[in-house]
């Protein structure tokens, strides 16, 4: 019950960057995807054919799907979503001075932070993991686009959704200490760059995964400490 | 223990896992950024300076020294029947692009036997293109390095490569690879499914499909006629033919000890080059030579179809060795000379300086050898030629700017590293490094900065440890988590001691008891066992207490 009530007030402050990050993901998503439509650069036709030599070496046709584009939006979004969702709940309250309002609330420092985390994980999945689902779905019907997308390209997309909530763990770590800005503070958002590099710079689908588990681990174990044992 | 000391525990060690890591990387940037930017401001500063060796008249050679010039320079052909011709290319006068090279003809005895337009040239020598396909340098042929940067996930996504078929009645099919499955799914443009090609053959279902196995290697070509590719598919041990119109696999060959090192290919696929009459072609027989690791060179010939295994023990045979299938014999041809590393140079660092010393700004011997191959794969030596290469080929090597700044940079890396290239050996390294992704690149660094064991990386490495002791003693909370951090200290060198300084920074006051250095962290002095003195009572207090 208390639970919920947090986590229906932390949904309430998150819900206009849900709502613009969503909004912003779907106008210009949406705009890349009808483009690629339109200019039926990812079809296959009888043209292919046609202009080629009857004998050469050849070299295998690589090709992107048709959401190639989506994809820096998806990733920019989430993680944008993820630093604003971050500062909007682990920095805001200390220039608002309602930390201690908070805390002293009669339920443990560890639940005000997983309704914190559940908010910003639901506020993910609305506003960035359904419309890539929307925009995934879209684009798989023969009639929109001749050769369509592979599930991978589906996985990938929600790699950059993770990817937005290890930028929001970053951010929630670095929030929460008390260090200086020329020392570790900053550490907790660099970790987060690491992560990002070591997954889009990834063949592996699996070790994506794992570089986001791990991270995620890490992350996670420092900020239930310090939210735990720091004073606020 | 329960589960808050778990937590704290698993909280400071994720800390320091968090830490270092950080701190290795901005450590490897500064060093990356210090070297090339000091090499780029070496070299802005010497650019201005007249150029010495420009000024220095050019040494004049003696005809003794001009001779070993032309024959270390000129082509050693061979005839069918083992015969060696020199062949030294004069070139074009700069600027006539329509004159014809020439060129003069030496036999081994250095008389001159011919002499003219390259192309009028009356000898016809065994030709060895098989050079022409070596994977990682043909365009066209796709390598593993170039499948991990298509599947690489990017903000862009990543890639599939697709082969279209145009089926017979006109339609447009597309054969998609699909990394997941280790195989080719085929679809129709309304995006229905044809079937599946795979290491069984083509089946209607992906349940019958068996993965080919983790790609190596593929070429592909258009045979005469066709409108489709035909690929020659490489996995870690086999070799598949795929022909997408026909639907079939073919299994080439397959190696069931050792892993496939390097295919190359000779005329399997039809060539068209203006500068080579098109009888050259078809004298030749349309050869695929597969390397294993265990030293093995795989024929697989064809126009009759034979096969031939060939075993090259390492410390006989350089790697420089090429094929010729004509339609009487096998030839084959094999360059090698003193100054070739054997296995053992390339594990230890010293030994293949030691072999580069050696011979550096010396004269040194080099040979060609063409053998004749049997059906039975036996080697029958045809003729051989030595010659000395001249001493300025291998000039003495002369310590650069930039390695003297690398050498300092690399003095700041962790010796694990060095422990890492021991264990993992230089082809592990090697291996790893060709791909462009996070973990390639970051193998790739390691291999690059590491400190090559030097005597300034371990001396840094202590006096690291001395400052850190300096530092923690008076801080000291308990001993071992002090002799933790001297520890880490020495494996990770500065970016230990950065997460050392950065994870243990207290402020420190005077002992007002034996007066030395004491953190306010720990209740007794580490020193005297003196507590941490009280504040003196002030009125406020009683207020406070009470």
């Amino acid at each position: 019950m208390r639970f919920s009530a947090l986590l229906r007030k932390e949904l309430r402050e998150s819900l206009p960057w849900m709502l613009l990050a969503a909004i912003i993901f779907l106008a210009i998503g949406g705009f890349f995807l009808r483009e690629a439509q339109l200019y039926g650069i990812y079809d296959w036709s009888e043209m292919y054919f046609s202009s080629r030599p009857l004998t050469e070496t050849y070299g295998l046709q690589s090709r992107r799907s048709p959401l190639q584009l989506i994809g820096p939006v998806l990733l920019l979004t989430s993680i944008g979503l993820g630093l604003v969702l971050g500062v909007r709940h682990f920095w805001i309250p200390y220039f608002t001075r309602t930390w201690p309002f908070l805390i002293h609330r009669s339920v443990d420092r560890k639940t005000i932070f997983w309704a914190k985390l559940a908010a910003a994980i639901i506020t993910f999945l609305i506003s960035v993991g359904a419309v890539w689902a929307a925009f995934y779905s879209y684009s798989c019907r023969p009639e929109r686009f001749t050769m369509l997308p592979i599930k991978r390209v589906f996985i990938e997309g929600w790699l950059f959704v993770l990817l937005g909530l290890i930028v929001y763990l970053g951010t929630a770590l670095t929030g929460l200490c008390n260090a200086r800005w020329y020392t570790t503070k900053i550490f907790g958002l660099a970790f987060a760059t690491v992560i990002i590099c070591a997954t889009i710079f990834e063949w592996r689908i699996g070790w994506a995964f794992a570089a986001i588990i791990i991270g995620a681990v890490i992350l996670l174990s420092q900020i239930i400490d310090t939210i735990s044992n720091r004073e606020f | 223990m329960n589960l808050k000391n778990i937590s704290k525990y698993v909280a400071s060690s994720s800390k320091v896992i968090m830490t270092i890591i950080v701190f290795l990387f901005a450590v490897h940037i500064l060093q990356i950024i210090t070297i090339e930017l000091s090499s780029e401001i070496y070299r802005m500063l010497t650019k201005t300076k007249p150029d010495r060796a420009a000024a220095e008249p050019a040494k004049q050679l003696s005809e003794a020294e001009k001779k070993l010039r032309r024959i270390h320079r000129s082509g050693k052909n061979f005839l069918p029947d083992g015969t060696i011709h020199l062949i030294y290319s004069h070139g074009r006068t700069p600027g006539r692009f329509d004159e014809p090279r020439k060129v003069q003809i030496y036999d081994v005895n250095d008389v001159l036997i011919w002499q003219g337009p390259e192309s009028e040239n009356p000898y016809e020598y065994l030709s060895w293109s098989d050079q022409r396909f070596r994977p990682y340098r043909y365009y066209g042929d796709l390598t593993e390095r170039r499948m991990n940067e298509l599947q690489m996930i990017t903000p862009e996504f990543s890639q599939v490569i697709e082969i279209p078929v145009l089926a017979q009645d006109e339609t447009v099919q597309v054969w998609r690879y699909l990394p997941a499955g280790d195989l080719f799914m085929g679809c129709r443009l309304d995006g229905s499914i044809i079937g599946f090609l795979s290491s069984t053959g083509f089946t209607r279902s992906k349940s019958e499909a068996r993965p080919f196995g983790r790609f190596k290697f593929q070429s592909s070509w258009h045979s005469t006629g066709a409108l489709e590719p035909t690929v020659l598919w490489q996995t870690r041990r086999r070799l598949y033919e795929i022909n997408f119109h026909k639907r079939q696999v073919q299994l080439v060959f397959e190696s069931p000890q050792a892993n496939i090192k390097t295919v190359m290919l000779r005329d399997s696929r039809p060539i068209e080059d203006p500068q080579k009459p098109k009888k050259l072609y078809q004298k030749y027989r349309p050869t695929i030579r597969i390397v294993t690791e265990d030293d093995k060179h795989h024929l697989i010939m064809r126009n009759p179809e034979q096969k031939l295994t060939i075993t090259f023990p390492d410390e006989k045979w350089s790697n420089n060795i090429h094929f010729a299938a004509t339609e009487e014999d096998v030839f084959l041809i094999h360059y090698d000379s003193e100054i070739r590393p054997h296995k053992a140079h390339f594990k230890s660092h010293k030994l293949y300086k030691q072999l580069l010393s050696k011979y550096e700004g010396k004269s040194y011997k080099q040979w060609v050898e063409l053998y004749k191959v049997d059906n039975q794969a036996n080697l029958h030596l045809l003729n051989r030629y030595e010659w000395n290469v001249p001493s300025d080929f291998l000039p003495r090597r002369r310590k650069s700017f930039r390695l003297h700044v690398q050498h300092a940079a690399t003095a700041f890396s962790s010796p694990l590293y060095d422990l890492a290239w021991f264990v993992l050996g230089p082809e592990f390294f090697y291996q790893r490094s060709r791909g462009n992704d996070f973990v390639s690149g970051s193998i790739q660094m390691i291999s690059e900065l590491r400190p090559v064991n030097s005597l300034w990386n371990w001396s840094l490495g202590l006096a690291m440890v001395g400052f850190a002791f300096w530092h923690g003693r008076p801080r000291q909370t308990s001993r071992g988590k002090l002799i933790f951090w001297l520890a880490f200290t020495l494996v990770f060198n500065l970016a230990g001691l950065l997460t050392y300084l950065a994870l243990n920074h207290t402020t420190i006051i005077k002992c007002p008891v034996c007066g030395r250095r004491r953190g306010l962290i720990q209740v007794n002095c580490v020193r005297c066992g003196a507590e941490v003195p009280k504040p003196e009572r002030r009125k406020t207090d009683l207020i406070l207490n009470t």
